[in-house]
């Protein structure tokens, strides 16, 4: 089976001269054009850049130096990253043809540890949506079942991870935006702490909730590709000057008399039959390492999904003002007599798709003077009471766990209506509301009737209890071969 | 102030009515363009610092002042540290805890499509300062606030060189820039006030350093809102609308507006009957040419700005020790400075406004004033201060304006100036070498006396040659020394300019005057 092998594999390999990273690059080319005309993930690939940056690794690797801890890695981008290669679209017409004239600072940190970023992935307009449909040049498909989708708003790097095209991506997590698609995609990817990773970079949709992080196939490699991108940055006032542990080390030591809360909120009968399945035996699986399973209410979080859309359009509606017409992006064709208004009004709604319109105009509703405290005020105060419902929870317990998403992926085209589809988010936009981790982890598959789909666990952690979180992920990952598990349509 | 005006006016209900007499009401709001190095959220340099005044258009954008996507702001300490600066200065309360805000509207030169600003927490609250009111006395103005934000960038229709251009362009280098907005209390009542005010103001920003004030380059920006009241001989007081005038950027036009708004308002009421309320304030411009008001925007159609907390940035946390540090190492004021001048230097009033205006003369001043004070020559500090003074304000003023410089560009030191002070209080050169000296001191950096021997000013001392000199002049002018013999005082002159010809100009004529009566009296 022809897969790019993953972080620590190709690290290793490269170091100890097994391989080449020119090799690694050159197979990740193959297999992306081999699988992404069916798949759909990416946007762009670097192939030229790809391998020069390959072969420079090469000559530091011969000259005995070590380029850094992601020496050779194949790393995929979502295209709503900046970076001074290729273009970044965010998958809108307004962003077409822009290309940004500096690096974001995770790009910098992953080229300074030795990563090679084989391209740019496909994901909904400025992150914005559940399916990775909501694209100006189509659908990225599910490797598992390609007339399903791939999850959103990264659903591009879930698909090119669970693929084999790459051994790690970078998405972005406004509300489940890495998770959903990790659960739908059957691997790994983390939503670090908001201040864990900077933003400098990232196209803002919701700032006080936008975090980058890591899609990977197990969790030693989704550890050491967030060691890698976090840490204090002085260009992100909000990121944290905080110590960034090693994730990656002691991952596989067992947390002691691990206290993990299973909020009752999470494990609705409404969920997939095969969802919850997977989600029990998965607490049985702790329980027989010894971890104490207790039930936790958190009432609060029911109203998460509508905190969420308060708050994330309103940010999100002065996010998006930038793109006018007027410096760069989408620029309507000016007919004589038109106004200024008329320009931006038919710049941005021929360079915006109809989810991201949706959102600036409830954004700028909620925001309207005389609406302002009805909506803006009160998602804040109760997002406030959000946050400490989860500081009782994690006094209480040292890991929050549930289903990822309530459903597996959903097909194609169905005909989802909006608030539907934002209900995908319903156990993730708590996570972002409050600022803390979590990590959506392969806990096995659900049988949609017409083939297995993958279901995600989901495992929540305190603010920076990244490496809690990723050790207790771990203990799942070596007591089960769920991660092994490899689509069908991952060539070879 | 009340200021009778003979309307007649028609009330709504249909009475006739007499204006008896009508009141100013003016607050004012100012935007100060702070100085920093760079710009407010960015590293890139900030057009309103004097090195970067002319830079060409667009030079000064990075990729957070163009907005691309993925950019985000980081505070710059050294525009919260000015603001405290100004805060203090004017009695502020600086706040503790002050927080960035949001405010979003759609203009080509506003790039991120918002202005990041502060709302309801700003940096400086509840201060107030004191002025020389019109009317004598001092007068005591409120300031609400002053809060940071970002100044917008600029549109023109002009092409680099003058080529007027068939459409919109935009520049972005004054995007970003510093700007803090003070508002003051409603505390004005005529333009007189509201000028001295502004003035007070610019100074007392230059004194700090946070700004050139240069008004032509928009470095302070005047918004005056004004209504007025206006009292019916039936004892009734009638508000009118207040009325906002944007961005004056001359003291003339500041007064000009104030004063064709108090007679447009009062003619607009007559007209209209309509009175202060809620929605009824408008915003209006100020036309140079035509020297009238110009109504921009009523309240009907004004903006929501739909304000909210800036999420990318952490709130500013001022710690008692910073403010502190900050009062402490605020300057002398410029209205404190002025008024221990007059008292204690014995300056006049004239006198000490004048060099009082700008900060560098007022600081060579100064510094010339410790240098003369130094020696035996003068008997107090007030002495040099009045003899600096007068210098400076005479040659030196003169020169500068001949040679269109600031005092910092004459390349003369402030020590040379008071040794030049010290040499003309002890009678060492004589008042028709001083322009001579400057002209010298211009050129070198020697010290006054130096130069004054160096090119043979010196008045001499020598008692040999001051009595060879006398001789020769008594010699010459026989009959001269015999008018002066015999009491005709007008025929020492010839006497006298014989001797300092003589001299080449080098004796001290008032001794020579002194020494010849007593060779020809005794």
């Amino acid at each position: 089976m022809n897969q790019v092998p993953g972080c620590r594999q190709v690290r290793d390999e490269v170091m100890s001269g097994r391989t080449t990273c020119a090799h690694v690059a050159k197979n990740a080319i193959d297999i992306i054009r081999t699988v992404d005309e069916s798949l759909g993930c990416y946007h762009e690939v670097f192939d030229t850049e790809v391998l020069e940056t390959a072969e420079a690794l090469d000559r530091q690797v011969a000259d005995g130096k070590d380029p850094g801890p992601l020496c050779g890695v194949p790393i995929a981008i979502k295209d709503n990253i900046a970076t001074r290669s290729g273009r970044t679209t965010c998958s809108s017409r307004m962003l077409q043809e822009y290309r940004s004239p500096y690096d974001a600072t995770v790009i910098r940190r992953l080229k300074d540890a030795g990563a090679l970023l084989v391209g740019k992935t496909n994901c909904d307009e400025f992150a914005m949506g559940s399916s990775t449909e909501h694209c100006a040049w189509g659908p990225t498909r599910n490797p598992w079942d390609t007339d399903r989708v791939p999850g959103g708003s990264s659903g591009g790097s879930a698909a090119a991870v669970a693929a084999g095209t790459c051994s790690g991506a970078l998405g972005s997590d406004t509300g489940g935006s890495i998770r959903q698609p990790a659960s739908f995609c059957g691997c790994v990817g983390l939503k670090p702490t908001y201040g864990r990773v900077s933003r400098f970079g990232l196209v803002a949709f919701g700032s006080s909730l936008d975090q980058v992080g890591p899609f990977a196939r197990n969790t030693e490699d989704a550890a050491m590709l967030l060691e890698v991108i976090s840490g204090y940055d002085p260009n992100d006032s909000t990121s944290a000057d905080v110590v960034v542990d090693p994730f990656s080390e002691n991952l596989d030591r067992p947390i002691e008399n691990l206290r993990i809360g299973v909020p009752v909120q999470m494990m609705s009968d409404r969920n997939d039959p095969g969802v919850n399945a997977r989600i029990e035996e998965a607490i049985d699986v702790y329980r027989s390492m010894g971890a104490t399973i207790t039930s936790v209410d958190l009432p609060l979080t029911d109203y998460g999904i509508s905190t969420y859309y308060v708050i994330a359009p309103a940010e999100a509606s002065s996010n998006l003002a930038r793109y006018d017409g007027i410096r760069y992006g989408h620029r309507c064709t000016q007919q004589p007599g038109e106004t200024l208004e008329d320009l931006y009004s038919r710049s941005r709604s021929e360079g915006f798709g109809d989810e991201v319109q949706r959102r600036i105009m409830l954004g700028t509703y909620v925001l309207s003077s005389g609406y302002y405290d009805a909506y803006y005020k009160r998602a804040l105060q109760v997002r406030r009471l959000i946050k400490e419902e989860f500081d009782r929870a994690f006094n209480e317990c040292d890991i929050l766990l549930g289903p990822t998403s309530p459903m597996p992926a959903f097909g194609i085209g169905d005909d989802m209506d909006p608030l539907q589809m934002y209900l995908c988010d319903v156990y993730t936009v708590n996570t972002n509301i409050s600022g803390h981790c979590g990590i959506s982890l392969q806990a096995g598959f659900t049988d949609s009737g017409n083939g297995l789909l993958p279901v995600g666990l989901h495992l929540q952690a305190p603010p920076f209890q990244e490496h809690r979180l990723l050790r207790a992920a771990r203990m799942f990952e070596s007591a089960t071969a769920h991660h092994e598990a490899v689509p069908e349509n991952s060539p070879g | 102030m009340g200021r009778s005006i003979p309307y007649h006016c028609t009330m709504p209900e249909g009475e006739t009515q007499q204006v008896r007499d009508t009141r100013l009401i003016i607050g004012m709001e100012v935007h100060v363009e702070l100085a920093t190095r760079t710009k407010m959220f960015t590293r890139t340099p900030n057009l309103a610092h004097p090195e970067y005044y002319d830079s060409d258009p667009n030079t000064l954008v990075d990729p957070v002042v163009a907005a691309l996507p993925g950019t985000l702001p980081v505070m710059n300490q050294r525009a919260v540290e000015m603001s405290m600066m100004v805060g203090l200065a004017l009695n502020c309360t600086i706040s503790s805890f002050s927080k960035w805000d949001r405010k979003n509207y759609y203009y080509p030169d506003l790039p991120k499509g918002y202005q990041i600003s502060q709302y309801d927490l700003p940096l400086c609250i509840n201060g107030a300062i004191e002025i020389p009111g019109s009317e004598g006395g001092n007068r005591r103005i409120g300031i609400i606030r002053a809060h940071l934000e970002e100044d917008t960038g600029k549109l023109g229709h002009e092409l680099p060189g003058g080529a007027t251009y068939d459409g919109s362009l935009v520049d972005l280098n004054r995007a970003g820039t510093p700007l803090l907005e003070i508002v003051t209390e409603p505390d004005f009542d005529n333009a007189d006030d509201v000028v001295t005010f502004c003035h007070e103001l610019r100074s007392i920003c230059r004194f700090l350093g946070v700004t050139e004030g240069v008004m032509q380059r928009g470095h302070m920006r005047f918004e005056p809102n004004i209504n007025v009241v206006i009292r019916t001989e039936d004892g009734q007081e009638h508000r009118t609308p207040v009325v906002e005038i944007k961005n004056l950027n001359s003291f003339r036009a500041v007064r000009g507006a104030i004063e064709h708004e108090r007679d447009r308002q009062v003619q607009q009421w007559l007209a209209d009957g309509r009175v202060m309320g809620p929605g009824a304030k408008s915003t209006r411009g100020w036309d140079d040419q035509k020297l009238v008001t110009v109504l921009q925007r009523e309240k009907e159609d004004a903006h929501d700005y739909r304000y909210f907390p800036e999420p990318d940035l952490v709130p500013v946390v001022v710690e008692q020790e910073w403010t502190d540090q900050v009062r402490d190492s605020l300057p002398e004021l410029p209205l404190q400075r002025r008024r221990r001048y007059e008292s204690e230097l014995g300056l006049s009033a004239k006198d000490a406004l004048a060099i009082v205006d700008d900060r560098s003369f007022c600081m060579f001043f100064e510094e010339a004033t410790s240098e003369a004070a130094s020696s035996d020559a003068f008997s107090s500090i007030a002495q040099a201060a009045v003899s600096c003074s007068k210098l400076l304000l005479n040659a030196v003023a003169k020169r500068l304006n001949e040679l269109q410089v600031g005092i910092d560009e004459l390349g003369i030191t402030p020590a040379q100036l008071g040794q030049l002070a010290v040499l003309r209080q002890s009678d060492s050169i004589g008042p028709q070498s001083v322009d001579r000296m400057l002209q010298l001191m211009q050129e070198t950096d020697l010290a006054a006396e130096e130069i004054a021997r160096e090119h043979d000013m010196l008045i001499v001392m020598d008692k040999g040659a001051m009595d060879q000199w006398i001789q020769e002049a008594i010699d010459a002018n026989p009959q001269a020394a015999d008018d002066v013999r015999s009491g005709k005082m007008a025929a020492i002159g010839r006497l006298v300019g014989h001797v300092m010809k003589a001299s080449g100009g080098s004796a001290n004529a008032k001794e020579v005057n002194r020494m010849l009566q007593a060779r020809l009296r005794n």
